[in-house]
């Protein structure tokens, strides 16, 4: 995450991005605070000034803690995110980075709604996102390097593993 | 550019009668009654400044800046419910709502990037009552990001009377013009979809 806070033209944004709070808030040691951005709790709305962020040629990068909480926030990626380089005829900027997990079970089951695998749901919803799912450690910098660096407008779901960040 | 109101009139009768005449195969909602408010509203608004609109969009665009030819065109092939053009800073949405998240983050990173711009969400009546309305608001207000709603008020969202599903007598914004919020009402002659004549989608 270091790596991208590097780019002038990334911001970090979700809940537990600023303060601790989730497995993925220790991802972010080392990124300066001026580049993360504590939001509310509204899922939808952080996907919609996510793609708001995006047009104007900033690259968000925005976190969704678990594939369950960005349920919440499918409106606004399949019909907003998704479609600006269809909608805009490739003339925004449009490139978003979205960083979401599959919630970890070991050595706590955090039950039937923080453990969904969506990936496969939402390659079939999205018609121009990457959905890329991280299996393993040496897959990570070239996906987010991919992610950020991709110039065909196009934005990139990062699916994450909650047990892997102890285990791998 | 400066439109008339007798401009902007002739230009959707043009739309309205290439529409019934099926000249036009895709939905297409348009604008009457609320020219002279819009006149007034984009004479503040500035080329470097961003729209936000929704399925209702063809005044906003003109008043932009975008050429007639090109928006009749671009109307013609299909795309008049979610017409964006980039280069104009026009971003519309065909889905309740859709826009005013992503105007909020277009004003955070005009704020951030210290940019000399200001976001404009246009947005009808029952879109204004949304939850999402309500809580982009509250964060815009208390963020201070350069951004106003723009309440298109004609009191129906279809055929559906906004405020009687609310339990409300009027908008929550009625007469409310500030850095934040411009409310106005109008009564449009068009139906909520198409011009009156074809089956509507």
């Amino acid at each position: 995450m270091t790596w991208l806070a590097q780019d002038p033209r990334t911001l970090f944004l979700g809940q537990a991005v600023a303060y601790p709070g989730t497995a993925m808030t220790n991802t972010l040691i080392g990124v300066s605070k001026e580049k993360l951005l504590e939001l509310p709790v509204f899922e939808e709305t952080q996907m919609g000034m996510t793609t708001g962020l995006a047009i104007t040629g900033m690259v968000p990068v925005s976190l969704f803690p678990r594939w369950n909480f960005l349920l919440c926030a499918v409106n606004q990626l399949v019909n907003h995110l998704d479609k600006v380089p269809v909608l805009g005829h490739g003339g925004f900027p449009g490139r978003a980075i979205i960083r979401t997990s599959i919630g970890s079970v070991r050595p706590l089951h955090p039950q039937h709604q923080h453990v969904g695998d969506f990936t496969d749901a939402f390659r079939s919803m999205c018609s121009t996102i990457n959905v890329v799912r991280l299996e393993e450690p040496d897959q990570i910098l070239p996906a987010y390097q991919k992610a950020l660096e991709r110039e065909d407008g196009y934005s990139t779901i990062l699916v994450e593993y909650g047990d892997y960040y102890n285990e791998k | 550019m400066n439109f008339t109101k007798e401009q902007l009139i002739a230009f959707e009768d043009r739309v309205a009668d290439a529409f019934n005449k099926g000249k036009i195969r895709s939905p297409t909602h348009l604008h009457f009654g609320n020219e002279d408010a819009l006149i007034s509203i984009f004479a503040n608004i500035h080329k470097e400044d961003w729209i936000f609109s929704s399925w209702r969009s063809h005044y906003h665009c003109l008043l932009k800046g975008v050429d007639p030819e090109v928006l009749f065109s671009s109307i013609l092939e299909g795309n008049s419910i979610s017409l964006c053009f980039p280069e104009y800073r026009i971003f519309s949405s065909a889905i309740v709502g859709g826009n005013i998240p992503i105007a909020l983050g277009t004003a955070l990173s005009v704020k951030r990037r210290h940019e000399d711009a200001k976001v404009y969400c246009f947005v009808g009546d029952m879109t204004a009552e949304s939850g999402l309305c309500h809580e982009s608001l509250k964060y815009a207000i208390n963020h201070e990001l350069p951004i106003q709603f723009i309440v298109e008020d004609n009191a129906k969202s279809v055929m559906t009377d906004t405020f009687a599903t609310w339990g409300l007598e009027s908008s929550t914004f009625s007469g409310r013009h500030d850095d934040f919020v411009r409310h106005y009402n109008y009564t449009n002659k068009y139906p909520h979809s198409g011009a009156g004549v074809r089956v509507q989608f």
